[in-house]
């Protein structure tokens, strides 16, 4: 076994030519997964309202756009934004933006989806008291429902992170120099250490996705007894 | 910068053809990793439900293993890293054969065997435990009775969760043209290299996995409308 | 869904009519900026690679960039891309120029400009030693590794409609294909096949063999019709010629006793 390759490269693994080049590796990966589901959380929150709104110009459109999203791989969408947004935006987008783009509206579709089941879960009197005590449907949502539902709903958008982060590893199929890239950048040089260099990067990739989901678990089990609480 | 829209070339004709195929591959190598991720998730599951540790901990280890591990780094893991550790005879044969499209099922059921076993573990626990304590009392053992009692009511359960995942299998099936296997959206690829019109190509190829994915969804609804809702009234 | 796809497609193309064509040259944009920006091979010794110890890209190619920045008094930026990406790359604008591995053809002038060429090399095949493979004429039936977006893929097919061409993202993922015996050849230029054998542990075991497929001729890719700056790039080209410094940087990569050792055959194109 080779296990030399990945130790002579394992800071190149975790940050790229860092400091004395551009910013690469798990670096760029976290980089990536943070941006992407910030973006996706605000992107997702307002379709997934769109999406229970009571006016059809609005609910039909958010359906249309998570549908499309949902039927269509990622790999597709990466393509997309790639190679063809350039052509409609008439500019190029660097590789990490148009990735990080093409994670936000992919991944934004699964959130909707997310932020409608938790806001369809919770009970119907809490709106209608909530607009009973005079508030308006809007306000309703803003102080009442959303904060209940997004509460409940901290589980599901960690598991949501925990597939973007893996879902980052296909910018390296545009060039983004994340860990992936940078896997495959040594393995193509020295050639003799594949099995070691993908086992290396998988471990990598399950440290950060098992303690994420592992979080969520607990938050999960944390909300329930809470939940179990207020209901006794 | 100018660009010519031309769908004619893309749909008729050898390109169109190119696309076809590609769509051929992608139905083959998704159909086949559904069958066996099917099947290996479902024992992965059952060993998990067993009462044995080494099982249990082995099953959990490799379900949280594959599942929290991107799935384009275990197709290259199965692809350049498998050669060094499998025997060479096996390695001999497998070359012998389409070792591209073997690799992509492989890695394809691989991991969606492990979201499968963890959807058919939940669908278990929504059956009362007293039915297991109750086929045991007939005399079961316990995979007679996972088998003839408690997986044919869980599986009735976990139906559509299952087709989401199939769905998600045949999204991810895309990630098998980085090791070479002619799916379709390598075929995209493929004729925008050769046309430079990759604008008509992936709008083609994305309207398939569309149309794919809107008649699975619809499926699942009607079966939720139909199974679900009369088993509940 | 068909009938959604031409529509949006129509929207597109709506869209695209409108936008302005504004094409400043390409020349004043690069030094007003100060920086040219060269897309450049990373996983392709010796003409662009990550060097183990400094982590940074360097090869022939980057050399050549090096010396064509300074000729144009601005920094050099790089910018990784594959066999499949540098096209679009440059259409799109994301890159300045490509120096990575292209062959001038026809077909590809319809989408970008070439300069004269910098690199003169031929398509061979590269085969296991006694792996019964001498000539394209046996590949029949057998696998044959390549690249997406390169010649290769298409001239070896011609050559030998029997084999079944796997095309990958880059070379030496092709060439651990071959290695693991997974193809029985794999094809491309004879400059990439001797980087590519020789990066191996063991380079005695692999031979390049066959008559050249067809001839590859280098050019660095430009943006399309901007003559000023395809004139500026073909006179430091030429410059570099005739001053010597290409040469140099070419005994620097492919001179007598340097691993990947090919003796310099062609003469570039001088005008007068």
């Amino acid at each position: 076994m080779h296990w030399n390759v990945v130790y002579n490269n394992f800071g190149y693994l975790l940050m790229g030519a860092y400091p004395k080049g551009p910013l690469g590796g798990l670096a760029m990966t976290a980089i990536l997964a943070l941006a992407g589901i910030f973006g996706a959380f605000w992107l997702g929150l307002g379709i997934g309202l769109a999406r229970i709104a009571r006016d059809r110009r609005l609910r039909w459109p958010a359906m249309a756009y998570i549908e499309v999203i949902r039927g269509t791989p990622l790999l597709m969408v990466v393509f997309w934004f790639y190679f063809l947004a350039p052509v409609l935006l008439g500019k190029t987008l660097p590789e990490a933006e148009s990735a990080v783009i093409a994670l936000i509206v992919f991944t934004s579709a699964y959130i909707a989806e997310i932020v409608r089941a938790g806001v369809e879960a919770l009970p119907t009197g809490q709106m209608e008291a909530a607009r009973s005590t005079g508030l308006s449907h809007a306000q309703a949502m803003v102080h009442v429902i959303l904060p209940q539902a997004l509460f409940n709903m901290i589980p599901s958008f960690v598991n949501q992170f925990v597939s973007l982060t893996k879902d980052t590893s296909l910018a390296f199929i545009i060039g983004v120099n994340e860990l992936t890239k940078a896997a495959t950048q040594i393995n193509n040089r020295t050639l003799t250490a594949p099995t070691e260099i993908f086992i290396a990067i998988a471990l990598l990739y399950f440290v950060i996705c098992f303690c994420l989901t592992e979080l969520s678990r607990r938050l999960e089990k944390h909300i329930n007894r809470y939940q179990a609480r207020g209901r006794s | 910068m100018a660009y010519n829209f031309d769908f004619g070339q893309v749909i008729s004709g050898e390109y169109g053809q190119w696309l076809v195929s590609g769509l051929v591959t992608t139905l083959h190598i998704s159909a086949v990793s559904i069958v066996l991720s099917l099947a290996l998730g479902t024992a992965v599951a059952v060993l998990r439900l067993s009462k044995v540790r080494p099982l249990v901990w082995a099953s959990a280890a490799y379900t949280e293993f594959f599942r929290n591990t991107p799935l384009l780094v275990q197709i290259f893991f199965w692809y350049f890293g498998s050669y060094n550790v499998l025997p060479t005879a096996v390695n001999d044969w497998l070359a012998r054969r389409d070792f591209e499209f073997a690799c992509g099922v492989i890695a394809l059921t691989v991991y969606t065997s492990a979201f499968i076993a963890e959807e058919i573990r939940s669908g278990v626990f929504s059956i009362p435990k007293t039915q297991l304590e109750a086929s045991r009392a007939c005399g079961l053992s316990f995979l007679q009775a996972m088998a003839y009692v408690i997986l044919p009511q869980a599986f009735r359960v976990v139906i559509p969760p299952l087709i989401s995942q199939f769905l998600n299998l045949i999204k991810n099936s895309s990630l098998v043209m980085t090791i070479g296997v002619m799916d379709l959206t390598y075929m995209a690829r493929q004729i925008e290299a050769h046309t430079f019109h990759g604008f008509e190509a992936f709008t083609v190829s994305t309207a398939m996995y569309l149309c794919i994915s809107l008649m699975v969804s619809l499926g699942v609804n009607l079966y939720n409308r139909r199974v679900l809702h009369a088993r509940a009234r | 869904m068909r009938k959604a796809a031409w529509i949006s497609a129509a929207v597109c193309l709506a869209v695209l009519c409108a936008a302005p064509f504004a094409t400043a040259g390409k020349l004043d944009d690069v030094k007003s900026r100060g920086v040219l920006v060269a897309g450049v091979k990373d996983s392709q010794p010796p003409f662009g690679y990550v060097d183990e110890k400094t982590n940074q890209i360097v090869g022939f190619e980057i050399d050549l960039m090096e010396a064509l920045a300074k000729r144009l008094g601005v920094k050099l930026e790089l910018k990784p891309v594959t066999s499949s990406t540098r096209i679009p790359m440059l259409a799109q604008g994301a890159v300045d120029i490509v120096a990575a591995t292209m062959t001038h053809k026809k077909e590809r002038e319809d989408q970008i400009d070439f300069s004269i060429t910098y690199f003169m090399t031929g398509q061979k095949l590269l085969v296991k030693k006694g792996g019964g493979v001498a000539s394209a004429a046996d590949l029949a039936g057998k696998k044959v590794a390549s690249v997406k977006g390169s010649t290769s893929e298409q001239n070896v097919k011609k050559a030998q409609p029997g084999c079944t061409v796997i095309s990958f993202e880059t070379y030496p993922e092709a060439f651990l294909a071959l290695k693991q015996g997974k193809v029985q050849a794999m094809t491309t230029d004879e400059s990439i096949l001797v980087g590519i054998r020789n990066s191996d542990d063991n380079p005695e075991a692999w031979e390049i063999v066959g008559d050249y497929i067809s001839p590859e001729p280098y050019g660095l890719g430009l943006p399309e019709n901007d003559s000023d700056f395809r004139d500026a790039v073909n006179l430091a080209l030429m410059d570099m010629w005739e001053t010597g410094e290409y040469q140099k940087i070419y005994e620097k990569w492919f001179g007598p006793g340097k691993k990947d050792h090919l003796p310099l055959t062609w003469k570039m194109e001088l005008w007068p």
